[in-house]
């Protein structure tokens, strides 16, 4: 929100005279010239002593307002950007790896809705500690129910790194341990302010060298947001949208795979859905449904969504596109 | 002598209509947008619930557009058009959009020769412009510089016809009706509402249909309301069921609220509705996998199209 006479002092074009007349419409910042018809407004100048100054103080803010969006890129480019740099993370557990084709995606929100004790968490700490023992890079883990166990990481690791040197073990092992960042967040205000200081190191990491964050779990995001989701008001569901928005672009921009935990609710004919609503469907990019199995270790994963694998069944039946895994 | 010339005119009329059809020429786009042809200055929304294969659509048209229609004696039968992809909803994936133009390229070939491949892939792949945007300003942004890109570029590039693609138009629907409430100091000043984000976005746009030989696509979520049963009034059920879905093609019509302004409404000159079809009968026949159906609501058609996504794009069942 860069009110205009800040921007008078490197832009000599704005000067008095165009705040002045800007200010008498209501227009104080750039963002509120965004909003604003610029045609009627340059119309409306006619009449002033200098129209000539004016208009040109108008391409400058035209040109301050092209370097506010994102810019654009052709096909070619695109194509050298994600080819650099997408890559697939491993999950560590064999089924769902085979269903994702690979495991997480870079770049993309996957979503995993399960009721309780249906593995996600154990799933969750599985992924990270592949992530920092495989793929040596960070993990940043946001857990919001006091599940995170590190003992229970520890034992994934050490199963990762199988069995070396006992020197060599326990430097990797000391390492890979360090790159697994867990936050406890209880409320989604925390969950915001976490995420943008997770976007300015982003901001500043170097693509390429070790240490990088490269996958970000939050476990469970529909305990941040169920508690403030209600059926009038729309700041709730504002609020899950652009929860929802940030996310994807820290997945986009910096390329990072990002995994949510959602729990399920009831839904007809007894089929649990997930939980958070129509609204929240659209942002994840990959949404899997996992169940456990009763009486037997194995849970049971299935696709309910992907952007670019097909989806091989009907939505709500539990064969097609799944897969059992146990994890142990 | 300037009065001569002003009575004289700029051109004949026939000069004139021979310059309007090759300049605003008629769009005829792939399945399953076949059964209309577009011409410049038509604006689609396609909705949907979401998922509904609504971006395979996009991406489908897309690959029309930036192939030739004929190039070093292949026929292609594409549009020649440059497309200019706004992603609100970051869910493009460039490699699916290279997938189908290969399969597109082989089968227009009949073979894959790397080399000549290579070249038209290219070409291709230059007319396909992209940009993203995670809120509301930087697509104003995006879009009130948008004309001046496009002045600049046509000296450059040969004059052919754009079509703009947006992929959910209603994606900061919900964060900007939020910024309603915020109080804003100073007098006089436009709150950031959806209803003001909106306007512009028309207003800019209406600009750029005006001036340039273009068209416009865009997807938007449609959020499902509950069923209303034409033959029984007053049964209804929730659109999760599985058996209401099947109902679709039985005279069962999905009611969705409109979240959009009514001055987006104003501007949207053809109407598609799409979702995925819970049929059990259809899934075992196509072991593609799920079927969608698409309707047009405006011009309003009274049989609906039904098609899968392969790995080619989208085909018709």
């Amino acid at each position: 929100m860069a009110p205009l006479r800040s921007l008078e002092k490197d832009y000599p074009l704005i000067d008095a005279d165009f705040q002045g007349f800007c200010a008498s419409h209501g227009i104080l910042t750039v963002e509120d010239l965004l909003i604003h018809d610029l045609h009627a407004l340059l119309a409306k100048a006619d009449h002033l002593p200098r129209p000539e100054r004016f208009r040109q103080a108008v391409n400058q803010v035209l040109c301050i307002v092209d370097g506010l969006h994102r810019p654009w890129l052709n096909g070619i480019e695109l194509l050298r950007r994600t080819s650099d740099f997408n890559r697939v993370l491993s999950t560590g557990c064999g089924g769902v790896d085979s269903l994702l084709n690979g495991g997480l995606q870079e770049g993309q929100v996957t979503e995993l809705a399960g009721p309780s004790s249906s593995g996600k968490t154990q799933f969750c700490l599985l992924a990270a500690s592949t992530v920092a023992a495989m793929h040596l890079c960070c993990v940043m883990y946001l857990d919001t129910g006091n599940s995170f166990s590190s003992k229970r990481v520890a034992h994934f690791v050490s199963r990762v790194l199988g069995t070396t040197s006992e020197e060599d073990n326990s430097r990797s092992f000391q390492q890979a341990m360090s790159r697994i960042l867990c936050c406890a967040v209880f409320d989604i205000f925390s969950m915001f302010a976490l995420l943008h200081q997770l976007e300015a190191k982003l901001k500043s990491q170097v693509r390429g060298s070790v240490g990088v964050v490269r996958l970000l779990i939050i476990d469970s995001i529909s305990s941040l947001i169920s508690p403030i989701l209600s059926g009038s008001g729309s700041q709730g569901r504002a609020l899950m949208i652009s929860a929802g928005a940030l996310l994807k672009k820290l997945a986009n921009e910096y390329n990072i795979a990002v995994a949510v935990i959602n729990h399920t609710v009831g839904g007809e004919n007894g089929f649990p859905k997930p939980a958070l609503g129509e609204t929240w469907k659209t942002i994840p990019h990959v949404r899997l449904m996992l169940s456990h199995d009763f009486g037997s270790k194995a849970c049971h994963v299935s696709i309910l969504k992907h952007i670019s694998l097909r989806l091989e069944s009907a939505l709500f039946q539990a064969p097609g596109a799944s897969t059992r895994f146990v994890i142990e | 002598m300037e009065v001569r010339r002003w009575i004289e005119g700029d051109e004949t009329a026939k000069e004139m209509l021979e310059r309007v059809f090759t300049q605003r020429s008629s769009l005829a786009l792939p399945p399953p947008l076949h059964r209309i042809p577009l011409r410049s200055g038509d604006v689609v929304e396609i909705a949907g619930p979401s998922p509904s294969a609504k971006t395979q659509i996009l991406l489908q048209a897309a690959v029309s557009c930036v192939l030739p229609k004929e190039w070093k004696g292949t026929y292609y039968g594409g549009l020649g058009q440059t497309v200019l992809y706004i992603d609100l909803d970051s869910k493009f994936d460039v490699h699916r959009l290279l997938q189908m133009l290969k399969h597109r390229i082989v089968g227009a070939n009949g073979h894959s020769s790397s080399g000549c491949d290579e070249e038209i892939i290219n070409m291709c792949m230059k007319r396909f412009f992209y940009t993203c945007c995670y809120d509301s300003f930087e697509l104003l942004a995006t879009l009130k510089t948008l004309h001046y890109r496009l002045q600049r570029e046509n000296l450059a590039l040969e004059n052919h016809g754009h079509v703009i693609m947006m992929d959910s138009i209603g994606a900061f629907h919900w964060m900007d009706r939020a910024c309603t409430s915020f109080v804003l100091e100073g007098y006089n000043r436009k709150s950031i509402s959806f209803q003001n984000v909106m306007v512009i976005v028309v207003g800019e746009l209406r600009k750029l249909l005006s001036v340039h030989s273009m068209v416009v696509i865009c997807t938007k979520t449609a959020n499902l309301g509950n069923y209303v049963d034409d033959r029984n009034f007053g049964k209804r059920s929730a659109p999760d069921n599985p058996d209401s879905l099947r109902d679709i093609g039985n005279g069962r019509r999905p009611v969705f609220r409109e979240y959009m302004p009514s001055i987006w409404q104003s501007l949207v000159t053809h109407r598609i509705f799409v979702q995925a079809l819970g049929d059990q009968v259809a899934v075992r026949k196509h072991r593609d996998g799920m079927v969608y159906s698409l309707e047009w609501s405006l011009p309003c058609l009274s049989f609906s199209d039904k098609f899968v996504v392969t790995d080619a794009g989208i085909a018709l069942v």
